[in-house]
């Protein structure tokens, strides 16, 4: 099948099969460089008559009034972190036990069939975690959690008056930590794995309890990494529209309580986008794009950079502990 | 590190039943955690389960929806399903290409700088959400000529080049240098050397990230909204038509009124996570049976 | 080999895909109509299709996304008609560029409550039903709702308001009556197919809100009344101007309609909403919703035929669901806007 040829002795050898796989394998990669890079622009493009009328101040505004043309970002903002932080929050020290009774606890024919089922967890569409949201979890939390919490710790402006329809942040924050929750564990597990064996071997024989060296070993150890695996996280979070937009109740509004309804800004992009009439709207919403663009551009790099930073570590200190 | 103070605390033996204590709480602290999560998993597994099993019927697939359906006429998603298939599938015809070639050209002829700043924009690209994508393909696609099903398959394989393109990466980085230098020793230029002798070793691990990628945009709603959404009632295949797609379709009925609505909703969802959960299994299998391969081969 | 020539091949076939994706038109012209808008005209529109299908062989593909999706929609010439409860005003019909607004059904935005064993067809009236929307009035044993309905047992239970969050022509209808009795819903909110809501839940839809109210005891919201109907929800019967309670049903609604049979000379637009005194069976929230096209489409001869058989033949589908057929007057003026129409 493949001719042996006799090796050329001078010049570079530059036959014409390669020349054409490098060009199409590299027009490949520019094209794909160059999506992004278009997605950007036309975003930026886009967006153009929103933030040249309303400038930076639409980001901190939270007012939408389509009758009198003003516009604002604000509310929206404010739903985007509070539910996203709110939801790693809470998280992840659910994915990080859970990494944890992986790895330590768990009886050795136990750890497969967990594993699988969590990562299932990540399998499951939005589409299908908000269904169960409107249908299931929402009456459920209307009804019983969110009146129990009102009435046990009601004296805090977070838990007022509980949600009238089900729909409410409370509930895009429980349907958001059931999206995060398996990023961070699986992300976490792997972490917790590649801890060298000798170094908490030597943990353990110096007398320390399991919890000890838990803390003294594998969270130092994997710290970096769990914080990008949070970063992620998060980024998965705030990119989520459409199991928010199912449950959130979509409202312009700025209000403590956790059980009122709100808004984020990709779930207020999928709720309205589509009726958008005039140019003023449809620029505004595509400014909330571009706003929640640079908030997912910011994540992704820095969980790169923090990556990054950590396999350089770990690779000295491997070094180191093998030395 | 902490050794030090792992150190004095093991020597300080006095305070043994207090640690010993400690640990026990974070032992039941993570099996509790644990419960906690794997409870959730199960109960929403369970929901979609049950109510999805009970509407479960032939129905579902060959009969096309009925709008407004104020009697009880036999009514189906079969529109959806064959819109998902289509979409899908050009999707993959469009992402698999260009991904497989973005990764023979950062790992076989990319200079450095070209790799990390080609690598970068897969990664932004990987990050960008779905609901965005949505509008740049609505922009780009749907302005002025009308939605599509082409519309739609582009704006999911922008979802899965990154994805495929990372894990062909992945598999490419594990052939051994070796296995190159030997064939262009031998004369086999390099062109050949990575086509037919580098590429086909890959073949499995790129086959388990298309799989995954797969599996991971047959859910996805945001992308499809905008592009592929103004739809009849009748079974189309032709993706000049916008095609009506099964996430999409969950999406409509889950804000319906109408409790049969519902019904179908969780019907269409439990075949979609049997869909995905078989597509993920498969992609795992593929994936210990190359990685057995490739340690077993060297 | 055979691996490169499938490289090759499936590289091919991505280019030329995408290519066509560019450059195809996207829709086969002749035998389908592709149309976009208002959740309220919709259960009509689910009617035609069949119908249509049988009398001419076209397929009728609607998506209810709400009016200002299908303003948006024919604007962007992504559908071949629009459909929409709020009329145009001058800025979309320049942005339509060359678009005819055209009346074609006629019905009444219902305001459905749900409230445990309490019957249905409770009396409200303007002014109470704005200072609910306003957040003023917040349980349903307020004392102005008890007086209008006096010997009704009212529970001590929130009022839950559910609106519309994405842009609709109900909710244009419904805030333009909200308007019309509360000079401060006026000032305040205004009119609109989307508003700055002072309270409540946003749900997308007709079919949403009919969903959340259903769902929410307590809840309170506007809905076309053939979704209160398919859904079984109970709705009020409104006070008229002349101070009858009316209901949203076919006498009602022909009773607003007689308000006003003039449509505008340039846009075709009606307003029947609040209607004065003289109409006495007058339910005071009835609308006409307009199907908006432009007057030179590829697909002319099929959207007259199509548009044509709707504003005459069509109607037939209406009275089940509570769709007045279009007075003589207003069906003149609409056939005479469809023969515009032109390749």
């Amino acid at each position: 099948m493949t001719e042996i040829e006799a090796p050329r002795l001078s010049g570079r050898r530059f036959r014409p099969g390669d020349l054409s796989l490098q060009t199409v394998a590299g027009a490949a990669a520019l094209a794909a460089s160059a999506l992004v890079v278009l997605i950007a622009y036309t975003i930026v493009r886009d967006s153009k008559p929103a933030w040249s009328a309303y400038g930076l101040g639409f980001v901190t505004r939270a007012v939408w009034d389509p009758v009198k043309h003003v516009y604002g970002a604000g509310s929206f903002l404010f739903g985007t972190v509070v539910t996203s932080l709110a939801a790693l929050a809470i998280a992840t020290p659910l994915a990080i036990a859970i990494a944890l009774f992986l790895t330590e606890l768990a009886p050795r024919w136990l750890r497969g069939p967990v594993t699988a089922l969590v990562e299932t967890l990540a399998a499951i569409p939005s589409v299908v975690i908000g269904l169960w949201g409107i249908l299931v979890l929402g009456p459920v939390l209307r009804d019983h959690v969110e009146p129990a919490l009102h009435s046990a710790l009601g004296f805090m402006p977070l838990f007022g008056p509980p949600s009238t329809t089900g729909s409410s942040m409370f509930t895009a924050i429980v349907v958001l930590t059931i999206m995060i929750l398996p990023i961070v564990s699986s992300i976490s597990r792997e972490l917790f794995l590649g801890v060298p064996r000798d170094l908490k071997e030597g943990a353990l024989a110096l007398g320390t309890t399991r919890w000890e060296m838990v803390r003294g070993v594998v969270f130092p150890y994997a710290r970096g990494g769990i914080a990008a695996a949070m970063i992620l996280g998060l980024g998965r979070a705030v990119g989520e529209a459409i199991a928010v937009t199912q449950v959130i109740g979509s409202t312009v509004s700025v209000s403590a309580n956790l059980f009122s309804t709100g808004d984020t800004l990709a779930s207020k992009i999928a709720a309205s986008y589509q009726g958008a009439e005039d140019k003023a709207q449809v620029s505004s919403l595509v400014y909330l794009g571009l706003i929640l663009l640079v908030f997912s551009l910011v994540m992704n790099v820095s969980a790169q950079l923090i990556v990054r930073r950590v396999v350089r570590r770990q690779g000295t200190s491997t070094r180191a502990g093998v030395a | 590190m902490s050794t030090h103070n792992l150190t004095k605390a093991a020597l300080r033996a006095e305070g043994l039943p207090r640690r010993r204590a400690m640990n026990r709480l974070m032992e039941l602290v993570a099996w509790l955690a644990a419960a906690l999560a794997i409870g959730i998993l199960v109960v929403m597994v369970w929901s979609v389960a049950r109510r999805g099993a009970g509407a479960l019927n032939l129905d579902l697939i060959t009969k096309t929806p009925v709008q407004f359906n104020f009697g009880n006429a036999p009514s189906g998603l079969s529109n959806a399903f064959a819109g998902t298939l289509v979409i899908v599938g050009l999707a993959t015809a469009m992402a698999l290409p260009v991904g497989i070639l973005v990764a023979i050209y950062l790992n076989e002829f990319a200079r450095p700088w070209i790799r990390s700043s080609v690598s970068l924009a897969l990664d932004v690209l990987n990050g960008v959400p779905a609901i965005v994508i949505g509008i740049f393909v609505f922009g780009l696609f749907v302005v002025g000529h009308g939605q599509s099903g082409y519309a739609g398959a582009f704006a999911l394989a922008c979802l899965m080049l990154p994805l495929v393109a990372r894990s062909t990466l992945e598999v490419l980085a594990l052939v051994p240098a070796s296995l190159r230098e030997a064939s262009l020793a031998l004369g086999v230029p390099r062109w050949r050397t990575t086509l037919s002798i580098v590429l086909p070793q890959t073949l499995g691990g790129i086959v388990t990230g298309t799989v995954l990628a797969v599996a991971r945009v047959a859910g996805e709603t945001a992308p499809l909204l905008f592009t592929t959404s103004i739809v009849g009632t009748q079974l189309h295949w032709d993706p000049h038509h916008a095609l009506q797609t099964v996430p999409v379709a969950i999406f409509e009925l889950s804000e319906s009124a109408n409790p049969a609505d519902h019904a179908q909703a969780w019907a269409a969802a439990l075949v979609l996570l049997l869909f995905i959960l078989c597509t993920n299994l498969t992609a795992r299998w593929l994936a210990t049976r190359s990685r057995r391969k490739i340690t077993t081969a060297r | 080999m055979s691996r490169i020539i499938a490289v090759i091949a499936a590289t091919a076939f991505m280019a030329t895909s995408c290519a066509l994706a560019a450059a195809a038109p996207a829709r086969q012209s002749g035998t389908t109509l592709t149309g976009a808008g208002s959740t309220f005209v919709a259960p009509l529109v689910s009617q035609w299709g069949p119908a249509i299908g049988q009398a001419y062989g076209y397929e009728l593909q609607y998506s209810p996304i709400g009016s200002g999706g299908g303003v948006a929609a024919v604007t962007n010439r992504t559908v071949d008609f629009g459909a929409s409860d709020a009329p145009l005003s001058n800025d979309q019909f320049t942005a339509c560029k060359g678009c005819v607004q055209i009346p074609w059904a006629l019905s009444a935005t219902s305001v459905i409550y749900n409230v445990q064993g309490v019957k249905n067809l409770l009396h409200m009236n303007g002014p109470t039903l704005a200072k609910i929307f306003n957040g003023e009035i917040t349980t349903w044993n307020d004392p102005a709702i008890k007086k209008l309905n006096k010997g009704v047992a009212l529970p001590d239970l929130k009022i839950a308001i559910v609106h519309r969050s994405d842009n609709s022509g109900t909710t244009f209808n419904f805030t333009d009556y909200l308007a019309s009795v509360s000079p401060q819903w006026k000032s305040k909110v205004g009119t609109g197919v989307a508003v700055n809501w002072p309270t409540g839940t946003g749900a997308r839809g007709s079919s949403g809100v009919a969903a959340t109210v259903a769902q929410t005891p307590g809840g309170i919201g506007y809905v076309d009344v053939a979704y209160a109907l398919s859904s079984h929800i109970t709705y009020f019967a409104m006070q008229n101007r002349s101070g009858k309670f009316a209901t949203p049903g076919l006498k009602g609604i022909l009773a607003a309609a007689s308000s006003d049979q003039k449509p505008d000379a340039t846009t075709n637009a009606l307003s029947i909403v609040n209607p004065p005194k003289k109409y006495p069976l007058a339910y005071p929230i009835a609308t006409y919703t307009y199907v908006i096209v432009p007057t030179q489409s590829a697909k002319a001869p099929e959207l007259r035929k199509f548009l044509f058989w709707a504003v005459t033949k069509g109607q037939k589908f209406g009275p089940k669901l509570l769709f007045q057929p279009i007075p003589k007057p207003v069906l003149v003026v609409a056939e005479k806007a469809i023969t515009k129409i032109h390749a």
